[in-house]
């Protein structure tokens, strides 16, 4: 019980911190992704299948919208409780490292749900077909976040500096969108990369909700995958978050 | 149980090879005010965020009201509220949020939070500010919170690293009857500070930190009595008028008077030695007025 006290007022906290910032915030998690959504679409909606390559867009900008939530904001406002002694704060009660990190992804869960449904309105708007299986694109955008969150975390816990957190995080987060095949078809990558490509989290979760969004459902290897990794890289953001200093 | 705060052989060697504690004893029974003095870089910082669990020690061991505050520092946190030398705080949450959210994580429930707060908000004359941003407020202001939050749901055992830096005279008032009414209350303290008047004034035992080792401690007139000569002649050198004021210490007053004479002394006064004599002799560096450490 007071664990979920915790965590609920972590959540809260983060949440009533960001009155101020809700404009910019609300920028980064639309704007962006649905200016991607019109670029790429202008740049390559010509082709055989439009269709499917603004299905593909849509999903695409979805994935960029996660990313920004969870590895660029998230890591951002991690960073930001580390190195402006917010942490040092929590620190002093007797809260666990866990319930705060909970909380955190709470946080950036319910702005994950608000971002996707804004752009699925989006996406309605400009006219793209889909027939979204809703239970199931939840439980792909919950695995891509706590995936993406647990590098956030990996990040913010280890970075020496600000300066150098932000970087990977801003690095990571659009690096992540770019360099996996979320926007383009993987065959347009170098033969190299390509391999390496289709195993970012980004990807999985790319292909999982063009299919989803498509009204498919088989997604079982894409969902195993980004259960792995969400698994793997909170594993390791929970062992790396310590209050106690070595 | 008789002690709040049980600390043996505490050492802390960081990764660097610093070592900044070399072996802290300290036993501080329940009710105590113990401030720590030292000189910048001695270790008391250190001394403080191991006892608060922040800071893992290298070796020894740490026992709050009989928790083992290494191994669970959690458990041991629970008697504890903390105000740490640095902390931030978030921008954008008033006065009040804070104090509720915080009070919630120290187990208490809504209504509870809600009267600690408004509680603590007026013990630190923060009532003007109650609904204001934090990111609104002055330096002082926001030290103050700090106080608050530790001393929110009236933990048994406040540590409070330097808590009156940066506040006015009228603030430091205020904090030192905060720290005076939890004393009545109950509560055992451990501060440190760098203003003399503040040790001398709260304090029940006073410890001294320097290069890592607890060098001295006990009761104002206990180190005191540590001075073999505990008159302090002041006086400016007539050779050098324009000078700083020269210190020297005597057995007694009589001895002050002869040095006055045979020097042909004409500025100077005699005093009793007080804690900043005894820091001085047992550090080898004195305080200015204001209790800031002056470069030795």
């Amino acid at each position: 019980m007071t664990r979920l006290t915790d965590i609920s007022c972590v959540f809260r906290i983060q949440l009533a911190g960001m009155r101020r910032e809700a404009g910019p915030f609300l920028l980064a998690a639309l704007v962006f992704p649905s200016a991607m959504y019109l670029f790429a679409n202008a740049v390559g909606g010509a082709s055989v299948e439009p269709e499917e390559n603004r299905l593909r867009f849509l999903a695409g900008s979805v994935i960029f919208s996660l990313s920004l939530t969870s590895i660029s904001w998230l890591g951002y406002l991690l960073l930001e409780n580390r190195f402006t002694g917010r942490l040092k704060l929590f620190a002093t009660l007797p809260l666990a490292p866990s319930s705060y990190v909970f909380g955190v992804l709470i946080f950036a869960l319910a702005q994950a749900a608000l971002g996707t449904t804004a752009l699925l309105l989006v996406g309605r708007a400009f006219g793209v077909h889909m027939r979204p299986n809703i239970a199931l694109l939840a439980v792909v955008v919950v695995l891509t976040i706590l995936c993406l969150c647990g590098l956030g975390v990996i990040i913010a816990a280890r970075a020496r500096s600000f300066s150098e957190g932000s970087l990977l995080t801003d690095t990571l987060g659009a690096g992540l969108i770019f360099l996996a095949p979320v926007y383009y078809a993987p065959e347009m990558l170098p033969r190299a990369l390509r391999v390496v490509a289709q195993m970012l989290p980004t990807a999985f979760a790319a292909r999982a909700v063009q299919t989803t969004l498509a009204g498919g459902h088989e997604i079982g290897g894409e969902l195993l995958a980004l259960g792995l990794m969400a698994t793997a890289t909170l594993a390791l953001g929970f062992r790396l978050m310590k209050w106690r200093e070595d | 149980m008789p002690f709040a705060v049980r600390v043996r052989g505490l050492v802390k060697r960081y990764k660097d090879g610093t070592l900044a504690n070399r072996g802290i004893d300290l036993d501080v029974r329940r009710g105590e005010v113990v401030t720590i003095l030292g000189p910048n870089g001695a270790g008391k910082t250190t001394f403080l965020r191991q006892l608060t669990t922040e800071l893992m020690p290298t070796a020894g061991s740490v026992n709050v009201f009989g928790v083992d505050a290494v191994k669970e520092p959690l458990r041991a946190k629970r008697a504890m509220g903390i105000t740490p030398q640095e902390a931030g705080l978030f921008e954008a949450l008033t006065v009040r949020e804070h104090f509720e959210f915080f009070a919630r994580f120290k187990s208490l429930s809504k209504r509870e939070a809600r009267a600690a707060a408004h509680e603590v908000i007026a013990e630190l004359g923060l009532v003007d500010e109650t609904n204001k941003p934090v990111g609104n407020l002055s330096g002082g202001q926001r030290r103050r919170i700090l106080i608050g939050l530790a001393l929110l749901g009236r933990p048994p055992l406040l540590v409070l690293d330097e808590p009156t830096t940066g506040l006015d005279p009228a603030s430091r008032h205020a904090v030192w009857k905060v720290i005076r009414r939890a004393v009545a209350e109950g509560a055992t303290i451990i501060l440190s500070t760098h203003y003399m008047e503040e040790a001398e004034r709260l304090s029940s035992r006073i410890g001294i930190i320097a290069a890592g080792r607890l060098i001295a401690c006990g009761s104002l007139d206990e180190l005191l009595a540590r001075l073999e000569r505990s008159y302090r002649l002041s006086y400016r050198d007539p050779q050098d008028p324009l000078g700083d004021l020269c210190v020297s210490y005597f057995a007694s007053f009589a001895e002050a008077q002869q040095r006055i004479a045979r020097e042909r002394l004409n500025e100077y006064s005699i005093a009793r030695a007080s804690l900043e004599d005894v820091y001085f002799t047992l550090t080898g560096e004195p305080f200015d007025k204001d209790g800031t450490e002056v470069a030795a």
